[in-house]
């Protein structure tokens, strides 16, 4: 399979250890960033993971924040993507036999590199178990985003340059 | 306390959706439940809950089976930040860091008592602002 991986700075360490583990499986890898711990922000990584899947230049996306939940939450805004927040095989192996769920966000601050790989093995091994009623499920979910905005590369242009200019400022 | 809660669940979470709201009522919080009366799917429940709080504000919760369908749904409201949620560090974390302003519980994943924790951190944990305000306006930019 092709796999499209993303985290931001808090976990790389653990996004770069599931490459090798998916390279070593024999899976082909996009990783679309962060490559570093340099402080950066996570809807960035996650639309880039599942715009790869949208477009179909990966099969699946698999990616990874503090919790899972921020960059979940990006790349389940994305049109044509069905991202599950998972830290259980069996949650996995539902999102995929049920939801047919093309990307899955695990914490690397709640999952141990134990249960990521498990999930990752169970996840990637099941297969969409198509009913009439999972179908129009997944159709209502898909019909929900109408804009692609995989064109636009400076989508996050005006937040970055606010950024820099010190308006994200934390209270001390 | 002023503070809107709406909940709502599809027909495989109604038994969990009772007690969470059971439960929220004896710590003293008022709820609206917005499927009392009707045998919903996740869609249908999902939107009903993002789009009261879309409206009113305040914070949501959803329950299905494993959360994830409801947890696809609510995230495809522009406006909405949805957290699917098992464990209590994940229900603080997002509410302080993601402005998380509605949760999953998956009813066939958790057990009561952890649910419970969830929900207490939910409604209890404050939004943190500051650096994390950047990502909140990236997610909202997408849909």
């Amino acid at each position: 399979m092709i796999i499209s991986i993303g985290c931001d700075h808090i976990v790389t360490e653990i996004k770069d250890h599931v490459k090798q583990y998916l390279i070593d499986l024999g899976h082909s890898v996009i990783d679309v960033g962060t490559y570093d711990k340099i402080r950066t922000h996570y809807p960035i990584y996650g639309k880039l993971a599942a715009e790869r899947v949208a477009t179909k230049e990966a099969d699946v996306g698999i990616i990874f924040c503090g919790t899972a939940i921020g960059i979940t939450v990006a790349a389940s805004k994305i049109k044509g993507v069905r991202a599950a927040v998972v830290k259980d095989v069996q949650t996995a192996k539902y999102a995929k036999k049920t939801l047919n769920a093309n990307v899955i966000g695990m914490g690397g601050r709640v999952c141990g590199i134990g249960l990521i790989e498990h999930i990752i093995d169970e996840f990637l091994n099941a297969h969409y178990q198509e009913t009439e009623e999972n179908k129009k499920l997944i159709q209502q979910i898909d019909e929900m985003v109408k804009e692609d905005y995989s064109q636009d590369k400076g989508f996050f242009d005006e937040y970055l340059a606010r950024w820099e200019q010190g308006d994200y400022k934390d209270e001390s | 306390m002023t503070k809107k809660i709406f909940i709502g669940s599809d027909v495989d979470g109604l038994e969990f959706k009772n007690h969470i709201k059971a439960f929220l009522y004896q710590k003293g919080y008022s709820v609206n439940d917005l499927t009392e009366n009707i045998k919903a799917d996740f869609v249908t429940s999902s939107n009903l809950v993002a789009k009261a709080v879309l409206k009113h504000g305040g914070q949501g919760i959803l329950i299905d089976e494993y959360g994830m369908g409801s947890f696809m749904v609510a995230n495809r409201h522009k406006g909405i930040i949805c957290a699917a949620l098992s464990d209590e560090h994940s229900a603080r974390m997002t509410r302080e860091h993601n402005n998380t302003s509605i949760i999953t519980l998956g009813s066939g994943v958790v057990g009561k008592r952890i649910a419970e924790q969830i929900v207490m951190r939910f409604v209890t944990s404050d939004y943190a602002g500051g650096r994390h305000q950047i990502r909140i306006d990236m997610l909202n930019k997408l849909c």
